[in-house]
């Protein structure tokens, strides 16, 4: 009896008007939007590769490791799961003077999109009179006068129903991936793959969460048209108001240093700040210096004292003393202020993760948002990314000063008069950056929790029609 | 007979539970979206406090706009801290780019609400307007009456649009009244007059969707049906449509990407300053050559970021909902071409400061004159393209009531 219900149910959505739009629709936005996204994703791979070129020039003619720090930077590649998922790939570049207003202004279009947007309303639109609507045409009473269960009908409804919406949504995504693999130049790996099923996966659950949620609406109504009212409410509340308010409630709940001081004072402590304390602690050095040789607190030119210097090697002595005294100090000012833009900066970005975080739990009583996470963390364009992203540069910067050190030591070996300032390096054989996706093990240990609260969500869904339709009036 | 038509309309919304949930909902909405865009708003104002530039100090920052309350827009961009010195222009950014979650989802302003929700609103209320009395059999009835059919239409039109317009103005005045007896927050009279413009603005968009439901509602049976269409129409136009035009228009038009001028600006100081320690040229000309590279990269990005634009607003333009974002935000004075004349300004800014400081290397800094930014006046912004996205609101809402009109005279009220 189960099985005829929720064949019934199949076969009226199948034969509905609304399916038929739902499947022109998305058969529509799902290829136009991944067509779109693959064109931008392979401009994106030739930008890349144009970038790094340019450095490769630049560095050819001006690679100095004291002038570098700011051309050799960690850039993320793009992924070719950015056909399907955008997140937080735009380049908005927004403490660049270049940044891009138009992502800003509109946001795009992807997979999430349509799930979270398009799948939701759609869900919404085919369960608003699954239990007010039959019971309007008068089958609802005619139904349970057979011997059925009122569980059963009412979890045949949501599983059939529920099931004929994932109908057009496969199919539209598998035009819309035949779309994006035959265009040259996308390359989809064994774990792009799976996880695009397991965001399918979370897919299945936020549509049946909001199918559940349809039928709660509908069972508590009379008529079916008070029903879609209400559904609309929930849906604008939950799916477009929560997310966007909660960032803006935990800016106020957990509020952050201005943001621009902290980088201003950041700067300060490591140029001008720092320029104060290196020539205090050169000169303090000097003046010790020059208790113990008196030769270097003569004047001279500096031809004078090139001379003096190859004629005598208590003077070359000297002066050596003294460039390692230079040295040091530089150095010592260095770390100090170092430690302390290290200091400021920390507890900055301390606070910005605590409203970060705020900012997240709060959203989540949006499943909208929670398939976000979900679905940006298991392609690697999310917020979890980012962390690892960072962890990543960080690691390819010890690196890459690691190696600086090393070829400095040989340099200076070689030839002492090299410096970090003045003297062009071949540093073709650098480390370079190389981003790795994090392994797919680690993105569905972050995701888990959010299959788990779209399951919970449309547990309780689910439950609050059961109750709702068993105390309903079929009459 | 229009006016009794019009008149039942509003008594049989004032009844019903549509009128009650669909209201509460925008009230509560436009309410919330006001408290919150103007508490962000006082931040970013106090926040401004602390970055503001001393007297002398080279630094353009421009003080967070007002208008942002009801149409952010960009100015989150447009209030970044602009530091000028001799190897280019640093910029920081404000408290949003800490948190990403702001990325994510959509700013919740006026803007926001009346572009989603009031659409959906005046869809809801537009949907069944005839079929809903033609199942009810009240509109053969109305029209065995001496009504004619135009007559009844316009009435209906009437009479739903006063029922949605009126709470809605009664709403965001109330919002602007409590709004504007905050201190913190000043409108100069011309501020004024551009807000009372988005107001006018949301209610021709308002207009323009009832009319679109009417539409549908005319060309259908029955009232379900009327709703599907409408609803899948709706996130056509307000959300697919004009996004997609974006991103289509930068794979016609190829500009530069913006992580690549950064990158550019950054090999460029770099090495004029490796220039100068090789003791080539003197400090003069290194800073002059910074500044004109450049400059002339920006002068380049801006003609094709202009060009792609130009573009993508005609292509999204197919959705007059962007229309009326593009509209909103210029008249407001945080959007595309507000955002560029600032640049502008701050190129020209960087410019007069670096011609100062060479001229007389000594006194830099001392008395470098402050910096200010004066947003386009309303006349430019209009001429610049905002009355064109105006009259094409306009034309489309004329449109689709046109239509609707001959829909329903060709209706089968049996």
């Amino acid at each position: 009896m189960f099985r005829a219900i929720v064949g019934k149910e199949i076969l009226g959505n199948i034969l509905s008007f609304r399916f038929v739009v739902t499947l022109a629709l998305l058969l529509v936005v799902v290829p136009v939007a991944t067509f779109v996204l693959t064109g931008d994703y392979l401009k994106k791979i030739s930008d890349a590769s144009l970038r790094q070129a340019e450095i490769e020039t630049y560095l050819r003619s001006y690679a100095h490791f004291n002038r570098i720090g700011n051309i050799l930077q960690a850039a993320m590649p793009p992924l070719p799961a950015e056909s399907l998922v955008r997140g937080l790939t735009a380049d908005i570049n927004i403490s660049e003077f270049d940044n891009d207003p138009l992502p800003v202004m509109f946001p795009l279009v992807d997979l999430v999109f349509v799930v979270t947007i398009l799948m939701s309303l759609v869900a919404l639109i085919f369960a608003y009179d699954a239990v007010s609507g039959e019971k309007e045409d008068g089958t609802l009473k005619l139904m349970l006068a057979n011997g059925l269960a009122r569980p059963k009908v009412i979890l045949a409804k949501i599983v059939g129903g529920g099931l004929t919406l994932l109908v057009p949504y496969v199919m539209a995504l598998i035009v819309g991936l035949l779309v994006i693999l035959v265009q040259p130049g996308v390359g989809w790996a064994g774990a792009d793959w799976a996880a695009l099923g397991l965001i399918t996966l979370g897919t299945v659950l936020y549509v049946m969460l909001f199918y559940a949620l349809g039928v709660f609406v509908s069972a508590r109504h009379q008529a079916s048209s008070a029903s879609i009212m209400t559904s609309l409410l929930v849906w604008v509340l939950i799916v477009l108001v929560v997310p966007s308010l909660s960032p803006y409630v935990a800016s106020f709940l957990a509020p952050t240093p201005s943001r621009i001081q902290v980088e201003r004072e950041a700067q300060r402590l490591g140029d001008t700040e720092r320029d104060d304390l290196g020539r205090k602690l050169e000169a303090e050095r000097l003046r010790e210096l020059a208790a113990k040789y008196p030769i270097l607190a003569e004047e001279m030119s500096e031809a004078d004292r090139k001379r003096l210097m190859e004629r005598d090697p208590a003077a070359r002595e000297a002066m050596e003393a003294r460039r390692k005294a230079v040295q040091g100090a530089w150095d010592e000012a260095n770390r100090v202020q170092g430690e302390k833009i290290t200091a400021v900066r920390s507890a900055a970005a301390k606070k910005d993760a605590a409203q970060t975080a705020l900012a997240r739990t709060i959203s989540m009583i949006s499943p909208l948002a929670v398939f976000t996470y979900l679905a940006t963390d298991l392609t690697s364009t999310g917020m979890k990314n980012q962390e690892y992203f960072g962890r990543m540069r960080g690691e390819w910067g010890r690196d890459f000063w690691a190696y600086a050190r090393k070829k400095m030591a040989e340099l200076q070996a070689k030839d002492p008069a090299t410096d970090w300032w003045n003297t062009a390096v071949d540093m073709s054989d650098r480390p370079r950056f190389a981003f790795k996706e994090e392994p797919l093990g680690g993105r569905v240990q972050a995701a888990l929790p959010g299959f788990l609260l779209l399951a919970g969500y449309g547990l309780v869904f689910f439950a609050l029609a059961y109750v709702s339709f068993l105390r309903y009036d079929v009459r | 007979m229009i006016g009794t038509i019009a008149r039942k309309e509003i008594l049989a919304n004032l009844l019903s539970y549509k009128f009650y949930v669909v209201i509460l909902l925008a009230a509560v909405l436009v309410g919330t979206s006001l408290f919150i865009m103007a508490r962000d708003f006082k931040d970013r104002q106090a926040d401004y406090g602390l970055i503001r530039p001393k007297p002398g100090e080279p630094i353009a920052v421009n003080p967070p706009n007002p208008l942002a309350v009801f149409a952010k827009g960009l100015d989150e961009s447009m209030a970044r801290s602009y530091e000028i010195g001799p190897t280019g222009i640093t910029v920081r950014a404000g408290q949003k780019s800490g948190n990403a979650v702001f990325a994510l989802f959509p700013t919740p302003d006026f803007l926001f609400i009346v572009r989603v929700v009031l659409s959906l609103v005046a869809l809801l209320f537009g949907f069944d307007q005839i079929s809903r009395e033609k199942e009810g059999g009240t509109l053969r009835l109305m029209l065995a009456n001496p009504a004619s059919r135009g007559a009844v239409l316009l009435g209906k039109w009437l009479g739903n649009f006063i029922s949605l317009a009126a709470p809605f103005l009664l709403v965001t005045g109330l919002g602007v009244a409590v709004l504007s007896l905050d201190p913190a927050i000043r409108f100069s009279p011309d501020q004024s007059l551009r807000l009372i413009l988005i107001l006018a603005l949301a209610l021709l968009y308002i207009a323009l969707f009832l009319s679109l439901g009417m539409l549908v509602s005319a060309l259908t049976r029955r009232a379900s049906s009327s709703l599907v269409i409408l609803l899948f129409a709706w996130a056509l136009l307000v959300f697919v449509l004009p996004n997609l035009g974006t991103l289509a228009a930068r794979q016609i038009v190829d500009v530069p990407s913006v992580r690549a001028l950064s990158e550019k600006r950054q090999q460029i100081w770099t090495r004029e300053i490796l220039l100068r320690i090789r003791g080539q040229g003197d400090w003069a000309s290194h800073v002059k050559a910074i500044s004109a590279e450049n400059d002339a990269l920006e002068a380049d990005y801006r003609l094709k970021f202009d060009r792609l634009v130009a573009l993508s607003k005609n292509i999204n333009r197919v959705s007059p909902v962007a229309s009326f974002v593009y509209a909103a935000t210029e008249i407001a004075g945080t959007g595309i071409g507000e955002e560029g004349a600032l640049k502008k300004e701050v190129v020209r800014y960087k410019n007069r400061l670096i011609d100062r400081s060479l001229a007389s290397p000594e006194g830099a800094g001392a008395g470098d004159p402050a910096f200010r930014y004066a947003y386009r006046p309303l006349d430019r912004v209009l001429a610049a393209g905002a009355l064109f996205d105006i009259a094409w609101l306009a034309a489309c809402g004329i449109l689709f009531f046109a239509l609707s009109y001959v829909a329903f005279v060709r209706y089968d009220v049996r």
